[in-house]
């Protein structure tokens, strides 16, 4: 579980960023953040790895074996201890694109593993056995020699993803993991974070709210830096409206003015 | 304006700053005492001199294997330790992966070897460890911090933030996020440079050889110093060989390095 408790962060000049979020996500939920570009969604994402220290607040998480700890207020140490079981997946593809993919899987684990076993990419046959059984679960084990700068943005993410399953973590964390991918490699990958809500916490930041509704089992709105919505997925235009403000379903007209005339049969193409 | 206009209003712009050149060219010449006679005299005296060398002195040839190789392992040892000794001063003089402190500390001692020559370094050596392979060694080392610690440090501090950021995130401590996302990302990089290194700290460790270092700088200076003229033009056919076989084969070499998923 994770709990986050009243998190505020303002800029220098004062301009609050986050104002009081406060949401609690427990194990089996699946939860979307969704706001407009400059809401707060990815400033809450990060605080809850310790990527960035909030003003005030806290953020509750268990680690592995059961102890609680405040990401807000720890140390360096018990944060690398922490962060060994958080998995995170950020947007685009941030791997080691010239290592190979299975060494790309295999960095999950650089936290658990000695210093000194690391500097010879010293890992055990059961490590990279799992490393290969978590690369099954998003289906590309085939490609695990391959080096990870070779391949498509959908595959990279699905990397990442098999590096998040083989922390064994107790908390996912997703930051846009579909905003550079096409729909289907989108569904895709929305297909393979769900099932990993069943046993562990995950929360992503999406700015898809049709995705949302569709895997999610709970989605956060955040506005201006606060909590304006928590409940379900499924929201009315009404709502969406409110979130991403009022311009947000109104197609806009352009003054369509084309060198060639445009046969009716060439508009329904398009 | 017209293609073809050699109006003199087009060139006058050009008149008061040629003026300007010639006389300060002339002005520097009266003060080091450069003047048109001593270079006739001199160049006349030069093909008169390359008369004497002439033909190379073949049997010395021989003699002059040890030396060049001797030059060879100078330059190679001198940039094997460099390019260590530059990875570390990179890594200090990286923002992403120091202190500001350690990183300008580090980015100052870079520019300070930058602007001290080689053959300096070497004369200071000199005191420390006597005339010979080892203060050469040390000072082509020290020489390399200068141009491949400066140009690795950049390629690093332009390392995908985000990426080293995932590493850290998964709870890998900082000599880890070095092993595995800084070091694999510029190896290509460091390869390429200490290629191109090891050209220069070739044609540099004759010239150290010549101050003091040995091998075949050594022969070239010792051979003219006992105006044995002819050793002294086979050393420096043996010198022109070895410097443009490793151009062509760290061109080749360095042609040939894959540079996927690395930066530029």
């Amino acid at each position: 579980m994770i709990e986050v408790k009243n998190l505020t962060k303002s800029l220098p000049n004062g301009r609050r960023l986050l104002d009081g979020i406060s949401f609690k996500v427990k194990k089996g939920e699946f939860v979307g953040i969704l706001g407009a570009s400059g809401a707060g969604k990815t400033l809450t994402l990060r605080c809850l790895n310790g990527l960035l220290k909030p003003d005030s607040g806290s953020i509750i998480v268990d680690d592995e074996q059961g102890r609680k700890h405040d990401i807000c207020k720890i140390t360096k140490k018990e944060l690398r201890h922490v962060r060994q079981r958080i998995g995170v997946i950020f947007q685009g593809y941030h791997l080691v694109k010239r290592l190979s993919v299975l060494e790309n899987v295999m960095i999950g684990r650089l936290g658990q593993i000695s210093t000194f076993r690391s500097l010879f990419y010293g890992f055990t046959d059961s490590e990279a056995g799992e490393a290969l059984l978590a690369l099954e679960k998003v289906k590309i084990a085939h490609m695990a020699q391959s080096r990870t700068g070779n391949l498509s943005g959908g595959e990279m993410q699905r990397v990442a993803i098999a590096r998040a399953i083989f922390q064994s973590p107790t908390l996912l964390i997703a930051d846009e993991p579909i905003s550079n991918l096409d729909p289907s490699n989108a569904k895709t990958i929305m297909k393979l974070i769900r099932p990993l809500s069943e046993n562990i916490p995950v929360v992503g930041v999406f700015h898809q709210p049709e995705m949302t509704a569709k895997y999610c089992t709970r989605v956060i709105a955040i506005k201006e830096g606060k909590v304006i919505y928590d409940g379900d997925p499924k929201l009315s235009n009404k709502r969406l409206e409110e979130i991403y403000g009022e311009e947000l379903g109104q197609v806009e007209q352009y003054e369509y003015s084309s060198p060639v005339p445009v046969m009716d049969s060439e508009i329904k193409l398009l | 304006m017209k293609a073809a206009d050699f109006s003199f209003k087009r060139y006058r712009k050009f008149i008061i700053p040629l003026i300007l050149l010639a006389a300060v060219t002339e002005g520097a010449a009266i003060v080091c005492g450069a003047t048109m006679e001593k270079l006739e005299t001199g160049l006349a005296r030069g093909f008169a001199f390359f008369g004497y060398m002439f033909p190379p002195d073949w049997p010395a040839f021989s003699e002059m294997l040890a030396p060049a190789f001797q030059s060879i392992l100078i330059a190679f040892l001198g940039t094997v330790f460099g390019s260590i000794l530059s990875v570390v001063f990179a890594m200090l003089a990286a923002s992403n992966l120091s202190h500001s402190w350690v990183r300008n500390t580090a980015r100052f001692l870079i520019g300070l070897e930058r602007s001290i020559p080689e053959i300096i370094i070497l004369i200071l050596l000199t005191a420390a460890f006597g005339l010979g392979p080892m203060a050469g060694i040390i000072a082509l080392s020290l020489g390399c911090i200068g141009m491949i610690g400066k140009l690795l440090a950049d390629v690093i501090e332009d390392l995908d933030p985000v990426m080293i950021e995932s590493m850290e995130s998964v709870g890998a401590n900082k000599l880890q996020t070095i092993v595995f996302g800084v070091l694999p990302q510029i190896m290509p990089n460091l390869i390429s440079y200490t290629l191109f290194r090891f050209e220069i700290n070739i044609r540099l460790s004759v010239l150290l050889g010549a101050v003091g270092a040995g091998g075949i700088g050594y022969e070239l200076d010792y051979s003219f110093n006992m105006l044995q003229y002819h050793r002294a033009f086979t050393a420096m056919l043996v010198i022109i060989v070895m410097v443009f076989g490793t151009e062509r084969l760290s061109y080749v070499l360095r042609k040939n390095i894959k540079m996927e998923g690395a930066l530029k």
